[in-house]
């Protein structure tokens, strides 16, 4: 059974791609077949593995079931990751969601012939709150949710649990530290607080700001490729084993008979 | 599957190939590697047969298509020292994968290859990967000291949504680089190097006869095809590789006794009868051995038949029986060693090499067309089943009913061997296939006659195990299970015979066979 994932974060710039392609190449290089699909029109995972941004017949034909997805993928350069491009239409898939009878579950339906060939499907999230996120949310088995330590940090998790409550019940909310400066005593001060009282949803590992992140425009490859030893390329891995371990708790506990009185 | 494997033209060294690449292609180099690989096959190529192939190579064994190489499923494993049967592996898709296809058939190593190899990526403008290349120079290690190199060969990868980069890179290698598709796979061109046949021995006679032939030449032919499977089978059945050994060398002792009493008319008289008994000695010294195999084969399948709760009171059986099978195979390996089975092949062999040109004085149908002596003998020996029968009613003793499938195993043979290759398929087809029906539950019929009769000889030497009692009582449910699956074969004997003997199939015959 396949796991779909999506990074997500109502705001911009907070690691949502890194994360989405770092973890998406972990989770191919131990053997499982993963795809990401880069929902965010700007193209910034698909332009990381080099691949066109560009879907033949666009956005709206992809969501009405008119073109194969599986014609659409394109293999990277790294084994048994495979990516969904972006496409500049993706900027108008609110309107196409809308002209659907049921516009939230439209990518369930779209990802659902690819949930058999795939063990992990990552979704990359564009910044915002729309059909497009709410379609998120309902395709999705998980949200992972980069946060940066700031003041306001708690506002998000408000907004993540009126996600989780709105939701159809079975999404599960993982948030994890993103952009991280120990030296920060305000981050280190916001993360222990915030882990603290958000205990059941914050992962513990964290992503550090880090030159290689930066560096992935440039190279064009995930931290974990081009510098698999580095700061950033270790945290991602921490955040991948935290990440599958939580998944797997979220099997339902079996039913224990009540004990005689 | 389209070719993946390209060979370049024969002057060309891999270096100089992987640099001429360079000068077409945008690409990247990804460095240079050794690699060892075993392929395995069963002895009568069953994976060869379904385009198949079976690879050790960095610590797993996989399956893989024969022609381009892509993977149907992998487990990781060292490689198998032993003949590997694969309802032995822990359950995976490498299990699932290969269990329907080679079913109780071992695994062999059927060559190493030792290659040399230099990986290269073709990129397209974004300096993405679009084709992967490997360029191969592989040598077989037919043993420490013997090593003959292959041809070098390039296999091209595609890499998913990337299509016409791939066409782009097949048209360069096969048009301004005159390379051509490779005219086998690579694990073919090994065999063939270290002095094997891809594909195995297969069991399978498909001789070619012309209805013209002269019925001992004709003979002659399919009989020498039955002693290579013989032949080949033997050492396979002294080594117990796996039960098919056995079994292919007595269908075809089998089928050949059959040819010598069908066709007993091409024969010279003395030596026939002398060849006659020796076969049925071939026969007879493989029986016990034949029949233990399928208990022990089948005995989950027995055991099944009892009710859960009595099936492991029948462990005693199965040690008896294992007991019995290692006891029956020393007899039967040692009659195989011996002198009496050596000099029956051979002289067989010299008959068969010398057959045509014999006199003829006492083979009256030497000369006769084979088309005209197999057509008269599938018409009788057809007959004789219709009368046979037609005979038999639900009150007929056992024994009638193997007797019928004797004759029929009979008729099957002539069909197989000579109806086949000589007469048209729409009606040898159709009418093999009514009589493997009949044959089907005249065979149940009997197994379940000789599977009775096997428990009740096995009472006392059952009974003295630990846990004798219980066992005992398993197999009184077991018997009576049996005897009802027996009865229920009777039942069915009427509509697949009514099939096999119809009017129309009947006039089918006379017209056809006339």
């Amino acid at each position: 059974m396949s796991s779909v994932l999506a990074t997500y974060n109502i705001k911009g710039g907070v690691g949502k791609t890194s994360a989405a392609v770092n973890l998406a190449y972990l989770a191919a290089r131990e053997g499982a077949p993963t795809l990401l699909w880069d929902l965010d029109p700007q193209g910034a995972s698909t332009y990381l593995f080099r691949v066109r941004p560009k879907i033949r017949g666009g956005g709206r034909k992809l969501l009405r079931l008119r073109s194969s997805p599986d014609r659409l993928i394109k293999g990277t350069d790294h084994p048994g990751l495979d990516l969904l491009p972006a496409d500049f239409s993706y900027r108008h898939m609110d309107l196409a969601l809308d002209s659907f009878k049921h516009p939230t579950r439209r990518l369930a339906r779209v990802l659902a012939p690819l949930r058999g060939e795939y063990e992990y499907i990552f979704l990359d999230c564009p910044p915002s709150i729309s059909l497009v996120s709410e379609s998120v949310f309902e395709a999705a088995d998980a949200l992972l949710v980069p946060i940066i330590p700031a003041t306001l940090s708690s506002r998000t998790f408000e907004q993540l649990n009126e996600i989780a409550e709105g939701g159809a019940g079975g999404l599960q909310i993982l948030a994890f530290f993103s952009m991280i400066e120990v030296r920060k005593s305000l981050h280190r001060e916001v993360m222990a607080q915030l882990r603290k009282a958000h205990a059941v949803t914050m992962l513990g590992a964290a992503i550090p700001s880090a030159d290689e992140v930066e560096r992935m425009g440039v190279m064009r490859d995930v931290v974990a490729s081009f510098a698999p030893g580095s700061r950033a390329a270790l945290a991602y891995q921490a955040l991948w084993w935290d990440v599958r371990r939580r998944l797997r708790q979220r099997t339902p506990p079996v039913t224990t008979l009540p004990s005689p009185t | 599957m389209s070719t993946t494997d390209y060979l370049p033209p024969d002057e060309m060294s891999l270096d100089a190939a992987g640099d001429v690449l360079g000068g077409y292609l945008d690409v990247n180099e990804r460095g240079e590697t050794q690699l060892d690989r075993t392929f395995y096959d069963t002895f009568d190529g069953l994976l060869y047969s379904a385009g198949l192939s079976v690879v050790h190579e960095r610590g797993r064994l996989a399956l893989v298509d024969r022609v381009a190489g892509v993977e149907r499923a992998s487990a990781p494993m060292s490689p198998p020292t032993a003949p590997l049967l694969a309802m032995s592996l822990e359950r995976c898709a490498l299990r699932d994968e290969l269990l329907p296809i080679v079913d109780v058939r071992a695994l062999l190593p059927l060559v190493h290859v030792h290659s040399h190899i230099r990986a290269i990526d073709v990129l397209d403008g974004e300096r993405k990967i679009v084709v992967r290349l490997t360029l191969e120079q592989p040598t077989v290690v037919a043993s420490s000291a013997t090593h003959v190199p292959l041809r070098p060969r390039v296999r091209l990868a595609a890499v998913r949504g990337y299509d016409e980069e791939l066409d782009a890179v097949r048209d360069a290698l096969q048009g301004e680089l005159g390379w051509k598709a490779a005219d086998q796979p690579l694990v073919d061109e090994a065999v063939r190097a270290a002095g094997g046949i891809p594909g195995g021995i297969p069991s399978k006679i498909d001789v070619p006869l012309s209805p013209d032939q002269r019925a001992d030449a004709a003979a002659a032919t399919v009989l020498g095809r039955l002693l290579e499977v013989i032949e080949a089978n033997v050492e396979g059945t002294i080594a117990d590789i796996d039960s098919e050994f056995l079994h292919d060398f007595r269908v075809s002792v089998r089928r050949s006794r059959s040819v010598q009493r069908e066709l007993k008319g091409v024969f010279p008289v003395e030596e026939l009868a002398r060849m006659r008994i020796e076969f049925r000695w071939l026969q007879q010294i493989t029986g016990d051995s034949r029949d233990l195999d399928v208990y022990v084969l089948e005995f989950e399948a027995m055991r099944e038949i009892v009710p859960a709760s009595m099936r492991t009171d029948l462990d005693p059986l199965l040690t008896v029986l294992r007991n019995r099978r290692l006891i029956a195979r020393g007899e039967m390996v040692r009659a195989l060693r011996s002198e009496r089975a050596a000099a029956v092949r051979r002289d067989w062999a010299v008959l068969l090499d010398q057959l045509v040109q014999l006199p003829t004085d006492d083979r009256p149908a030497a000369t006769t067309p084979i088309g005209e002596l197999a057509g008269e003998r599938i018409r009788k020996v057809y007959s004789r089943m219709v009368k046979m029968g037609s005979a038999i009613d639900g009150s007929s003793p056992p024994e009638d009913y193997h007797e019928l499938r004797k004759k029929g195993k009979e008729l099957r043979y002539l069909l197989e061997l000579f109806g086949a290759p000589l007469y048209p398929g729409e009606v040898v087809k159709p009418m093999i296939k009514a009589l493997k029906a009949l044959q089907d539950v005249l065979g149940r019929h009997q197994d379940r006659e000789v599977q009775v009769a096997m428990l009740r000889s096995l009472r006392d030497e059952v009974s003295a195990l630990p846990g004798g009692p219980a066992a005992l009582m398993a197999m009184g449910v077991l018997v009576d299970r049996l005897l009802v699956d027996e009865q229920a074969a009777r039942d069915e004997f009427a509509a697949r015979f009514a099939v096999f003997a119809s009017k129309s199939e009947r006039q089918t015959v006379r017209d056809t066979f006339a």
